[in-house]
């Protein structure tokens, strides 16, 4: 049993109970009194109290009582917006995440940390990431969007645009950048550690990391919800072929309001995912920038595509019998017929119909149902999915194949006339 | 053999069961030793040793084995690959054979269904499963289906556009539904012109009292439906929406 050192409590405790009963313990208030509140802090630790420089030069403001330093910052580190580039090669979280990701010795920490602090912890161009995430972003963009292409090439555009998003939408950098280990720094400043990704919880980044132009109407579109076709997201929107919006109408001002009082609401999630997604993709941008086009293709082939999109549930079809029928008659097969395979429990309280579609004497889909018009319907449905998710193969040729030295010479990719249009 | 045993046991169990059903329990509960429970390891075992899926047996002795032995049939001995999968819906990411486009790799080699179907796959045509079947590796005695074999399973009849209502017809319609929406229903408009109420509603429109008044009737229907019946209908329609998205 370890023995109570009174003296050793913090000075105030000792005071309050002072004057309650000081008759008691007389000795315990006398000591309390002779004992300075300054030295009462770290009274408990056995090592040497760290010696604080009282140069103007050094600090600005902070209170070092109670927050000591961790290391030597560099001259007026803690006015700027992020950290100076020349910590970057002494921070170990920095070192750990180039370690981690595999990254080429050719990609210097400097990058990397810069490619850490988001536009809205750091305006100037030169230091924040927004250049790095543009490059980036059109890098992963373009190796999601040929994949997919040559993968399946008969997919539809809204679908096409799904697909996009599923892989190199914000929320799965997000995610891919949480994967790696990035961690984010309560809010930004200089001497915060540069291997923490920085970014501000009061205000968005006011960096352009994409294509895409803001609509006149983008106000109507958004308050009457007006109908813009497909061939129109595509010239007007970005590349996930959604309307451009302003940064500064995402705002929420009481969300905003309550960022700092309560633990996290809507808004600073939203800010997250933005400043996580913008990090990976300047990550690649970065990649790109030290270390060419291959290393960049593979990186992006290992950490964007290759995690799992299930295609398959992102169709959602109206008419999927109507639309299969128009199908066979426009590539000129037999029209399709739905005929029952089999069933069982027809009069109980949970039946199952397998129906097949057949068209001529090829099954062109199959499913099951708990009623005939369901099942049915969801044949249909298969019989339509599969004809979208035809794919050449699974390791099918890109363009970017051919900009290898001695590369075989690229073979047209397969090109589907369209996707079905009703009448 | 034990099932032979058992059997008209169980049955004459049954029967002794439904003759006295007021003695019921009390009849279970004095039968003599007529069921063979799985009581002991050796009858669970017994009972657990079932024969083997055809497909992992020797197909040429099997069926020229006629002896005590010849349900059980001999393993294979020779190297091959038994390839038996369980049975489930099919993926949508196999393209059917009549989807692949015309330089599919897949079509130029004529790589049929029959070549990579597995035992539990039933061929559709008869003519293909027949060329095939001379193969040796082919399933003996498989059945064959065409897809004439199974019923139909069409939805409602959609009867097909006749195209005879000249313009002065469709006028006329008009005129009708116009003047007197009650008695000249859509129902009645269509049996009378020999078409579809879609087409109907297509050509006219009701006056606007009138559909407001149907509207009206409507409301004070849905009125007077309890929470069941609103619920049901709701969910009726959350789940088509779900079998329209692919989650049912």
């Amino acid at each position: 049993m370890k023995r109570l050192r009174l003296d050793r409590w913090t000075g105030q405790a000792l005071v309050a109970r002072s004057g309650a009963c000081s008759a008691s313990t007389p000795r315990a208030a006398l000591r309390s009194a002779a004992v300075p509140r300054c030295a009462a802090v770290r009274s408990q630790s056995t090592s040497a109290v760290l010696q604080i420089p009282k140069d103007d030069e050094y600090y600005d403001g902070t209170d070092h009582t109670r927050f000591p330093p961790l290391e030597r910052l560099p001259p007026r580190a803690t006015s700027l917006p992020s950290p100076p580039p020349e910590r970057a090669l002494k921070s170990a979280k920095l070192a750990a995440l180039r370690a981690r990701l595999s990254l080429p010795d050719k990609l210097p920490l400097q990058t990397l940390a810069r490619a850490l602090v988001d536009a809205s912890a750091d305006d100037n161009p030169l230091f924040n990431n927004t250049n790095l995430a543009f490059v980036g972003q059109s890098l992963i963009n373009y190796h999601v969007a040929e994949w997919l292409m040559c993968r399946y090439p008969r997919l539809p555009m809204d679908i096409l645009y799904a697909a996009m998003k599923g892989y190199a939408g914000p929320a799965s950098l997000h995610q891919v950048a949480r994967s790696w280990g990035i961690e984010h720094a309560a809010a930004p400043g200089g001497e915060v550690d540069p291997g923490l990704l920085q970014f501000s919880m009061h205000k968005p980044g006011n960096a352009i990391l994409g294509f895409g132009t803001r609509r006149a109407e983008a106000d109507g579109m958004k308050k009457y919800k007006w109908r813009h076709s497909l061939s129109n997201r595509v010239i007007f929107d970005d590349d996930f072929g959604q309307v451009v919006a302003d940064a500064a109408e995402q705002e929420k001002p009481q969300l905003l309001r309550r960022a700092d009082t309560e633990y996290g609401n809507e808004y600073t999630r939203a800010l997250a995912e933005a400043a996580y997604s913008t990090c990976a993709r300047a990550v690649v941008g970065a990649i790109y920038a030290h270390t060419g086009r291959e290393p960049v293709k593979a990186f992006v082939r290992a950490h964007v595509l290759s995690r799992t999109l299930d295609l398959s549930r992102l169709f959602a079809f109206a008419k999927a019998t109507k639309e299969l029928s128009l199908l066979c008659a426009r590539e000129d097969f037999d029209p399709p017929t739905a005929r029952l395979l089999s069933e069982t429990g027809r009069a109980s309280r949970t039946p199952v119909f397998v129906v097949g579609i057949f068209s001529g004497a090829d099954k062109l889909g199959e499913a099951a149902g708990p009623s005939l018009e369901h099942a049915r319907s969801k044949a249909a449905m298969n019989a339509l999915k599969s004809w979208y998710l035809y794919s050449p193969g699974e390791h099918v040729r890109v363009p970017s194949d051919v900009l290898v030295e001695d590369a075989r010479p690229w073979e047209p990719a397969y090109i589907d006339m369209g996707e079905i249009i009703g009448r | 053999m034990e099932a032979i045993v058992v059997r008209p046991a169980v049955s004459c169990c049954r029967s002794a069961v439904s003759a006295g059903p007021t003695s019921s329990r009390l009849l279970l509960n004095t039968l003599p030793t007529g069921i063979r429970q799985k009581s002991t390891s050796a009858r669970t075992r017994r009972a657990l040793n079932i024969p083997p899926h055809p497909s992992f047996l020797n197909a040429n002795n099997s069926t020229g084995n006629s002896g005590p032995d010849g349900l059980r049939g001999t393993r294979r001995d020779t190297d091959q690959i038994i390839f038996n999968p369980p049975s489930s819906a099919p993926s949508v990411f196999h393209t059917p054979f009549k989807f692949l486009p015309k330089n599919d790799p897949r079509r130029r080699a004529n790589l049929t269904s029959s070549l990579f179907a597995s035992s539990t796959t039933i061929h559709y045509n008869a003519t293909q499963q027949q060329s095939s079947s001379t193969s040796p590796t082919s399933m003996p005695a498989e059945q064959t289906f065409s897809p004439e074999d199974f019923p139909m399973a069409e939805g409602p009849v959609v009867l097909k556009p006749r195209h005879h209502l000249a313009k002065a017809d469709i006028e006329e319609m008009r005129r009708l539904r116009e003047t007197d929406p009650v008695t000249n229903s859509v129902q009645s408009l269509a049996r009378q012109y020999q078409c579809s109420k879609l087409f109907v509603l297509m050509c006219c429109q009701a006056p606007r009292e009138h559909q407001d008044k149907i509207k009206a009737g409507l409301e004070k229907t849905k009125e007077r439906w309890g929470p069941r019946r609103r619920a049901a209908r709701e969910e009726r329609a959350r789940r088509e929406g779900m079998l329209r998205t692919g989650e049912l």
